[in-house]
């Protein structure tokens, strides 16, 4: 130790409130480089992987559905929430840990300050590597050429997730400072997404919805494709986080070290603002309602969200008739052409048979769940609308699992929906008549009618046959029509098929 | 005078750590003695801002730590080097002092070259780089005393200073003592007699929470001189023989009736 040469003591400048921006900056920087959250990083990474990822590579090449997954049903989330609340309990127990509190308290600089630069280091790692994580992640899909817009709400949600498990994590451990401080917050965050994913599995409305696993009505067949995804709920949960940040990170200003009186009232409402935005947050989802695009809170809502995304089709051709589908669906034009063609040759020169096909955007049936919707023919001339996301199955490598079987259960479940839209059947199971039509119909297709039964259970209940096997009244006026020769079934069609579509044919008047 | 204090108490629940202190000092090296359980780091901390007094009346630098704004102008001139130093052992040294000096409000543009020359006084310029957690004992109570200095205190406050130090850097120690007591009040605590006499200008010698004697250390040597208190030193067999005289005097009881406070903690 040098002693130095005796000099008077050194005017000191007053304090500049300019400096604080900086001081607080190089403090930061400090705690950046000396945090402990980036030693726990490799281990949420490979989490992440396994957890997050791969599994949504085994879904269709849409964001939609590959983010169903990891976003919807909030695994994202909860691969880092248990982990980064440990650590940020580790870090805001430092204090006690170490054994440092008289010597932050007995600094000028308030000791709630530097600990909330301690916590914003912890929080900036924390949530950046969130970010860069699912970053990295939607740079792999948009190379796997995964199509529609990301969910990028979700996105948001997730990392304001992250930053409220880091500061509830951080107040736990500034309440207690020991070594327990982060396996008990670690256990804690844990607990709570174990409840949530519980909780959200079993109830798909009202508050339950606020929760961040909750995947009910979040993400709908087409969000993203035919129309974006609503922000309402996102923004009632980017509340709820922010509501549980600003009020953990105002808990930690209360205690009488913390500063000044004036410092501790601000913590105070600061706690009760976040309380109240968390509070607001639960409200506002106990509110929610499912629209046809997605939850709708109504006093979140805006109109302009409701807007349609505008594309510009992708077209081919079955059975001489153009089929057009939006490009995210693109791949699978050859799987829906072919499948299409022998129902559309079927009906070929009838009066009311479509002209053209059009996908339309799977709207969500609060009913029937996924596979509710049908198809509709409609307008003159006719155009068959597809509503090719409600089907809960597509075709070929890239399908639904690429599981055995796929592309032929697809091309039935086509055949199936081409035919009640165009005997009219609606979303029930139809009258006889129109169940006749649609039996003979499936035939002419190439579905056998022994194997129809099981063919209409791909659909939702309410088309259920009345009958198990292919055998009654309703199967054998359908072989019946079949038997006729192809003119002759036309003729009748042409001339009866209004009459079936408005339900007024009874089974009897079928030749 | 830069410290001002007048019966001032501390309890902690039935135990009465400081019982009726009064004390002033001005620029110069401090030395506060006393046995084990005496009370000198509760006074210590309470002169740190950092441990609020039950009662009394505490001036620091001309102004009232009771209240928020002198308490912080306090803060931002004081030294404090605690009994057990906490650390960061991820931290290298000059980042321990620069956080420190930081959190003291110094100018920022002003911290690398403070901490610079800090490291330099205290014989760790070239460890700056080296983590907390591979230094030595010694090495460690260095980057403490830096940490407390960093801001050119005008009061500094040290508790066992010298505890973990080799005999070269305790001289050394004393030295770097004495140049900083030319500009400002140092309170130094201590179990080391022989630091006292080295470097200090006043002495205290507290017992059972009371001060019971106050004066220079030739006059602490004088109270053993011609008496049969223990010691191999002159200032030795002055301690002894004042902490005698004061045993002898004030009847035992440390553990009394906690009286009522009469002053809110300052936050």
């Amino acid at each position: 130790m040098t002693a130095v040469t005796a000099a008077p003591a050194r005017p000191r400048a007053p304090h500049a409130a300019s400096a604080a921006p900086l001081a607080a900056a190089r403090l930061l920087r400090i705690e950046l480089r000396r945090n402990a959250m980036p030693w726990i990083l490799p281990l949420i990474a490979a989490l992440f992987w396994f957890d997050s990822y791969r599994p949504s590579t085994s879904q269709p090449p849409l964001y939609l559905l590959r983010t169903f997954w990891n976003m919807g049903q909030g695994h994202t989330i909860i691969d880092f929430g248990p982990f980064v609340a440990g650590v940020a309990a580790w870090m805001g127990s430092r204090d006690g840990r170490r054994h440092t509190r008289d010597l932050v308290t007995a600094a000028a600089r308030a000791r709630y300050a530097a600990q909330l630069v301690t916590w914003a280091a912890t929080a900036i790692w924390a949530v950046g590597a969130y970010l860069v994580f699912v970053g990295v992640m939607f740079a792999v899909y948009a190379h796997q050429g995964v199509a529609g817009e990301p969910p990028w709400w979700w996105v948001a949600v997730g990392a304001t997730a992250v930053a409220a498990f880091s500061a509830a994590g951080f107040a736990v451990g500034a309440f207690f400072g020991s070594r327990f401080a982060a396996p008990l917050a670690a256990f804690a965050g844990f607990f709570a997404m174990a409840e949530s994913s519980q909780t959200g599995f079993r109830d798909d409305s009202g508050w339950a919805l606020i929760l961040p696993t909750n995947s009910n009505g979040n993400f709908q067949q087409d969000s993203g494709i035919f129309y974006h995804y609503l922000p309402d709920l996102p923004i009632a949960r980017l509340m709820l986080f922010a509501g549980i940040t600003v009020a953990a990170l105002g808990l930690i200003g209360l205690p009488a070290r913390a500063g000044s009186s004036w410092l501790r009232w601000t913590a105070a409402a600061v706690t009760v603002a976040g309380v109240a935005a968390a509070g607001t947050a639960v409200g506002l989802a106990s509110t929610a309602r499912l629209g046809p695009e997605g939850i709708v809170i109504p006093v979140l809502h805006d109109a302009a969200s409701d807007q349609p995304i505008r594309y510009a089709p992708v077209c081919g051709r079955a059975a001489g008739v153009p089929v057009c589908l939006n490009p995210a669906y693109q791949r699978y034009l050859p799987e829906v052409t072919a499948a299409l063609a022998p129902a559309l040759r079927e009906v070929s020169g009838l009066p009311g048979a479509p002209v053209r096909v059009s996908q339309v955007g799977a709207l969500y049936d609060n009913g029937d769940g996924e596979r509710g919707q049908a198809m509709t023919i409609s307008g003159h001339p006719p155009v068959l609308s597809l509503p090719l996301g409600a089907l809960g199955t597509l075709p070929g490598p890239d399908g639904d699992h690429g599981r055995p079987g796929a592309t032929k259960a697809f091309d039935q479940t086509l055949g199936l929906m081409f035919a009640r839209a165009f005997v009219g059947a609606g979303n029930g199971a139809g009258t006889p008549a129109q169940q006749a039509v649609q039996a003979a119909l499936m035939q002419g297709m190439g579905i056998p009618m022994a194997a129809q039964p099981s063919v209409l259970n791909l659909g939702p209940p309410s088309w259920a046959p009345a009958s198990k096997s292919a055998s009654g009244a309703v199967y054998a006026a359908a072989r019946r029509l079949a038997a006729l020769r192809p003119a002759a079934r036309q003729a009748w069609l042409a001339a009866h098929l209004t009459a079936l579509r408005s339900g007024q044919l009874a089974l009897g008047q079928l030749p | 005078m830069n410290v001002e204090i007048s019966d001032l108490t501390r309890r902690f629940g039935r135990t009465q750590a400081v019982a009726g202190v009064s004390l002033e000092t001005g620029p110069g090296v401090f030395g506060l003695l006393g046995p084990n359980g005496a009370g000198k780091t509760s006074l210590l901390r309470m002169m740190a801002t950092v441990l609020p007094p039950t009662s009394g009346r505490l001036r620091l630098l001309g102004r009232d730590p009771g209240s928020f704004r002198p308490r912080r102008e306090i803060r931002r001139r004081l030294g404090y080097l605690p009994q057990s130093l906490g650390y960061y052992p991820g931290f290298t040294v000059a980042e321990f002092v620069e956080y420190f000096a930081l959190l003291k409000e110094m100018p920022p543009g002003q911290v690398p070259r403070a901490v610079a020359t800090t490291l330099e006084q205290v014989g760790l310029g070239d460890k700056a780089r080296a983590k907390l957690r591979t230094l030595s004992g010694g090495m460690l109570r260095r980057a403490g005393i830096a940490q407390a200095i960093v801001n050119q205190p005008e009061l500094l406050l040290l508790d066992e200073p010298t505890a973990g130090l080799d005999p070269e850097q305790r001289v050394a120690f004393r030295a770097l003592l004495r140049d900083l007591g030319q500009r400002a009040t140092v309170v130094v605590s201590t179990h080391l007699v022989e630091d006292v006499g080295a470097a200090c200008t006043e002495v205290a010698l507290m017992e059972r929470g009371k001060i019971v004697f106050h004066g220079s250390p030739a006059e602490l040597i004088a109270r053993g001189e011609d008496t049969a208190a223990a010691g191999d030193a002159p200032l030795e067999r002055g301690y002894s023989a004042a902490l005698a005289m004061a045993r002898s005097a004030t009847p035992t009881p440390a553990v009394t009736k906690a009286p009522t406070v009469t002053k809110a903690p300052p936050a």
